[in-house]
């Protein structure tokens, strides 16, 4: 595991503002939420290009379609829950419906706001937006990861919604292109398939080498692309193991458990055992003694794991 | 204002009315009477005040118009079959299986559709979006809308009202189709928004109030556009529900209609008769 830690946010908007400097069509969004998105360098130096909204997610989904039907892309970063359950019907119909170009990325997800309450947390943001047609849904897993998925995010023609957490995350991979709609094999392993997304990948690696030390070889896949759902590595990695483990900082209903569930009841079927957050407003406290009291920190996901395995 | 030029919009705004009722006799049914209250605004706008080309609906530098009241869509369909956007046969398509006119807006299945819409409160924002855009790109092109006064109490046509005027979209236009009744009464009393006027001039839009069925007032309004520089337009239309056919005006229980055979036979005849008078009308100003 990488020692390397960096911030998310800044991350993405450091990416943000390096696309921008050569491509002129990237506008962003701001809701009061462009300096807390790391956007503070585009404000700075695109302020022709940078629109303060103040608070109307509702209203700034709309806008920011219109701007996309006029050759913009428009790049809209706030808390997560205020951009995709807040203005869900602008967001299907706005963007999704209407097809347009139009980058919407929630931060702080999950329940990375954690003594904020459930108010700010989000947990339920790949089950609704993945509901959308034609939107492709991103959940990058290490810095290297965020830069590419926002490079990659720019250059797809259509609707994304990428999620990104609040922490610091560490640097786990190998830097090489983002391909949307791709996984990759984070660790080798035979006896089980443990396939992570999003803020808790570094919790995962950690996890794997707590169960290698009791003698289970967990396979990790990667998967940034929670959709579309990257399905042939799946069921490679399956064919092998037979069992699957997903995890995730979201509801352990209508997220990548229950894509990668509705993934092998069509095509194996084999027991898919999905680690997250039970379906519940979920309690407050600091961001680590949450992610320990769902189970989601390595010592937790590990037993997870091994419970299942046994 | 030269009366040949009303005599025409009021015969083009006729045509346009004549080919709501055939849309419903295709379907059987139809939102009529937001489509009726709107049409000579429609007509104003597309035959006479926006810059677009039918032949090429995509042109760089064309005005919009996003429909935010989604539903009045029958008139959207008239203006741009009698405009030439399409042939007049799809009319009778209305209602069927994969028609390119649905009963609410497709920009994917109709050239000349700016957005999709139908779902209330959503046109504004989008409009305003789209004044954005284009007027950072100097193209120097306009975006209208037009409002339904029943969706006017959704909080997004606010969030939109704020943002416009915060940026001074003098190249916005909205038209709020103020019929004053909706699907269960008058909009008065199920949700009261006025003094509308007061209403958006506060919140820094420039605002005329009309008769939105007055040809000549419509265009003295639109030939002078914007109203104010630096602020969006705002046309508060008071219109009658319905217009056009003498059983439904004003009347709410024709906001959405479902004809028996002798209603849609009168309402044929009706238009008909208005057509034919407006032409004897043209032809003694030489037209």
């Amino acid at each position: 595991m990488g020692t390397d830690y960096a911030d998310p946010r800044k991350t993405f908007g450091a990416a943000v503002y390096k696309a921008a400097c050569t491509n002129r069509d990237i506008v962003a969004l701001s809701v009061d939420s462009g300096g807390s998105s790391g956007l503070g360098d585009f404000k700075r130096e695109f302020p022709q290009r940078y629109y303060e909204l103040g608070i109307m997610e509702q209203g700034a989904v709309g806008i920011a379609s219109g701007l996309a039907t006029t050759g913009k892309i428009p790049v809209l970063c706030a808390i997560a829950p205020f951009v995709t359950a807040r203005p869900y019907e602008m967001f299907r119909n706005d963007l999704g419906y209407m097809g347009q170009n139009v980058k919407i990325v929630g931060r702080n997800s999950g329940i990375s706001y954690s003594d904020l309450g459930s108010t700010h947390h989000s947990l339920e943001d790949f089950a609704i937006i993945r509901m959308i047609p034609g939107v492709t849904v991103l959940a990058p897993q290490d810095p290297g990861e965020i830069g590419g998925a926002v490079r990659a995010m720019l250059e797809h023609q259509g609707p994304v919604y990428m999620r990104i957490g609040n922490e610091p995350i560490p640097c786990l991979f190998e830097e090489q292109p983002f391909q949307i709609g791709k996984g990759r094999v984070a660790r080798k392993g035979k006896d089980v398939t443990v396939i992570m997304t999003g803020s808790l990948a570094g919790n995962v690696m950690e996890a794997a080498d707590l169960l290698a030390q009791r003698g289970i070889e967990a396979e990790i896949l990667a998967m940034p692309t929670v959709y579309p759902l990257d399905k042939d590595l799946i069921l490679s990695s399956a064919a092998v193991t037979e069992r699957i483990v997903t995890v995730e900082e979201h509801y352990v209903i209508g997220g990548l458990g229950t894509m990668v569930q509705e993934l092998c009841c069509e095509q194996l079927p084999l027991p898919v055992k999905k680690l997250g957050v039970p379906h519940l407003y979920a309690t407050s406290g600091s961001y680590r003694e949450l992610l320990a009291h769902y189970g989601l920190d390595a010592a937790g996901i590990a037993a997870g794991v091994e419970a299942f395995v046994q | 204002m030269r009366t040949d030029r009303i005599d025409l919009l009021a015969r083009q705004a006729a045509r346009c009315r004549r080919n709501v009722v055939r849309m419903v006799r295709a379907s059987g049914a139809g939102h009529l009477g937001g489509a009726m209250s709107c049409l000579d605004i429609m007509t104003v706008l597309y035959f006479q005040t926006m810059r677009h080309d039918p032949k090429n609906p995509l042109m760089s530098d064309r005005d919009r118009f996003v429909l935010s009241a989604g539903h009045k869509c029958m008139a959207l369909y008239s203006v741009l079959a009698e405009t030439g956007y399409f042939d007049k046969s799809v009319l009778d398509t209305y209602g069927s299986l994969n028609t390119k006119i649905p009963g609410h807006p497709d920009m994917h299945k109709l050239p000349g559709v700016e957005a999709n819409t139908g779902a209330l409160g959503h046109g504004l924002s989008i409009a305003t979006g789209m004044a954005l855009g284009l007027r950072a790109d100097e193209t120097g092109a306009r975006v209208f809308t037009l409002l339904g006064d029943g969706e006017l109490p959704e909080g997004s046509n606010w969030e939109a009202a704020a943002a416009a005027a915060h940026y001074h979209l003098d190249n916005l236009v909205a038209v709020a189709d103020c019929n004053g009744l909706q699907i269960s009464g008058r909009t008065a009393e199920i949700m009261n928004m006025e003094p509308l006027s007061d209403r958006f001039a506060s919140f820094g839009w420039a605002v005329l109030e009309i008769d939105g069925n007055d040809l000549r007032q419509i265009v003295q309004a639109l030939d002078n556009l914007p109203l104010e520089s630096g602020k969006p337009t705002m046309i508060v239309a008071r219109t009658i529900k319905g217009k056009g056919l003498s059983f439904a005006e004003g009347n709410a229980a024709y906001h959405y209609w479902k004809p028996s055979a002798e209603e849609q036979a009168q309402a044929e005849a009706e238009l008909d008769e208005a057509i034919a008078r407006l032409e004897g009308r043209g032809k003694c100003h030489g037209n």
